[in-house]
């Protein structure tokens, strides 16, 4: 039956959970895969902020009660199905914090009308 | 794409108007890996206990046949698996540092390029449930095990189960497995786990119990050297210490010398079965009566030993008492509920709770089930149960 071993000796990796309000989508048509999404800088006070396209997200650091772990699907095998995820799969990393963005984006203004 | 340089970031920061001042120095710049769109990656929301378990090198697994809805199981629990839909997108970052541990490193990190692995717009959510272990009954009733004597072993075309088998046909964890195959007195003959036909299970149960009668033995010390001694020759050694097993308490007295303890209500349960599989039901004095003249010498029989097995109508006359089994009774609670109302109109608490008992879940009572699935009226003073919804 599918099992899920730890992906490989040692212990797992531990990722990071971005949370975006809303859809990601490429700028341009085409593949998301290679593009780009923003930069991510934190305050000195440990607040994350993220600049995607133009707009500024704040967010927060969030400890999840319940973590995640992230499985990944073995190559050659059946697609989900409503009923459950029968395949093949691997834990490959744990995640334990998120960064969370629910706050409405503000938008970056380039250009400002000078004052006559 | 090209990676993003210094220069482009701090450009970035001067139109967004942040001032660096008030940044810490490093930062991640996200993109994009090239499995990111695939949908290979999915998240599994962990239930305390879990995520220990993973750390500690132990592996879950999804079990479940493409008809049935999936469960997770560890090591000893099961887990009922469901999406959940969030409204927002989750994205899954390798290597993205916190800011404590960007503090708690010295190390200057200048710019993280960071790579999305995946993303998502829900998760899988664990619910703790019952193990689903009457199909294991089910299996292992295909081909009970008549003894060695029967043809049937030889030409049988069933399906035999060894304990991978069965961890692959059944949804619940190893341990759980493990459990319910003792619990059923469940033996490996041959390599493969099997159920004993109940004729031949009283048949063995019989060459036992008239030996402990011939021999005037204690039931309380039963031993193992005599019986296989005398019986041997009837029967398979492993049988017989089978039947002990199942029938009795092993422990080793000082001398070393291995002994058994009978278990005086399941003799008399097990007997009680083999009169009452005979008829629809019986008249209840009379069943009493030959019930306690049946069982061996020594034993006292009394109705409680039968819950969970048979049931007593007392709104006859004379009074009846049917066979009833639990075991082959529906798995899920609702269709459990009906099954018993189609049976009977309206139950009362004591003769309901040994043909739901095992539907709680941990934590819950039978008292709570039956506020879920049953509505109470008082009937003669006496509190009963009858189904929510009319039975057609």
């Amino acid at each position: 039956s599918p099992s899920l071993p730890s992906g490989g000796a040692g212990a797992l990796a531990q990722w990071v959970l971005l949370e975006l309000q809303g859809q990601v989508e490429p700028r341009q048509s085409g593949d998301l895969a290679g593009s780009l999404l923003g930069d991510l800088h934190y305050t000195c006070e440990g607040v994350p902020v993220l600049i995607v396209g133009h707009h500024i997200l704040y967010g927060k650091v969030v400890q999840l009660e319940k973590p995640f772990a992230v499985l990944v699907k073995q190559a050659g095998a059946s697609q989900p199905s409503p009923a459950g995820p029968h395949g093949h799969y691997t834990v490959t990393a744990l995640i334990k914090t998120k960064l969370l963005f629910k706050t409405r984006p503000k938008p970056i203004i380039t250009h400002v009308p000078k004052k006559v | 794409a090209a990676m993003r340089s210094r220069a482009e970031v701090d450009a970035t920061l001067q139109t967004a108007k942040l001032n660096p001042a008030e940044l810490l120095p490093a930062v991640h710049c996200l993109s994009f890996g090239p499995q990111a769109g695939g949908g290979e990656c999915c998240l599994l929301q962990l239930e305390p206990g879990l995520c220990a378990e993973l750390e500690a090198g132990r592996s879950l697994v999804i079990r479940g046949e493409k008809d049935e809805h999936a469960v997770l199981c560890s090591k000893d629990k099961t887990y009922d698996m469901k999406i959940a839909d969030t409204s927002n997108m989750l994205l899954f970052v390798p290597g993205c540092k916190t800011p404590e541990e960007l503090n708690a490193d010295q190390a200057s990190y200048n710019i993280i390029h960071s790579q999305i692995a995946g993303f998502s717009k829900n998760y899988w959510e664990l619910r703790r449930c019952r193990p689903k272990l009457k199909k294991l009954r089910k299996l292992l009733m295909e081909d009970p095990y008549e003894g060695p004597d029967s043809q049937k072993d030889q030409t049988s075309t069933f399906s035999k189960y060894t304990t991978e088998d069965l961890l692959s046909l059944i949804q619940a964890s190893e341990e759980e497995i493990l459990h319910q195959l003792q619990v059923i007195d469940a033996c490996k003959i041959e390599g493969y786990w099997r159920i004993l036909d109940f004729d031949y299970e009283m048949k063995l149960l019989n060459h036992v119990t008239q030996l402990i009668d011939s021999e005037s033995w204690p039931l309380s010390k039963v031993p193992l050297c005599a019986c296989l001694e005398e019986l041997g020759s009837l029967e398979p050694r492993e049988m017989i210490e089978h039947i002990l097993l199942s029938y009795g308490r092993k422990y080793v007295d000082d001398a070393g010398e291995v002994f058994f303890e009978m278990h005086e209500d399941k003799i008399c349960r097990a007997i009680a079965q083999m009169l009452l599989q005979n008829a629809v039901k019986f008249n209840l004095s009379e069943f009493e009566e030959v019930w306690q003249q049946s069982v061996p010498e020594g034993m006292t029989t009394r109705l409680d030993q039968l819950q969970g097995l048979a049931l007593v109508d007392k709104s006859s006359r004379p009074e009846t008492i049917f066979l009833l089994k639990v075991e082959d009774l529906p798995e899920d609670n609702q269709e459990r509920f009906n099954s018993l109302f189609g049976i009977r109109e309206k139950w009362t608490e004591g003769d309901i709770t040994p043909y739901i008992q095992d539907l709680c879940a941990e934590k819950q009572t039978v008292g709570a089930l039956l506020t879920k699935y049953a509505r109470s009226s008082m009937l003669n003073g006496v509190k009963v149960y009858n189904s929510r919804r009319p039975i057609s």
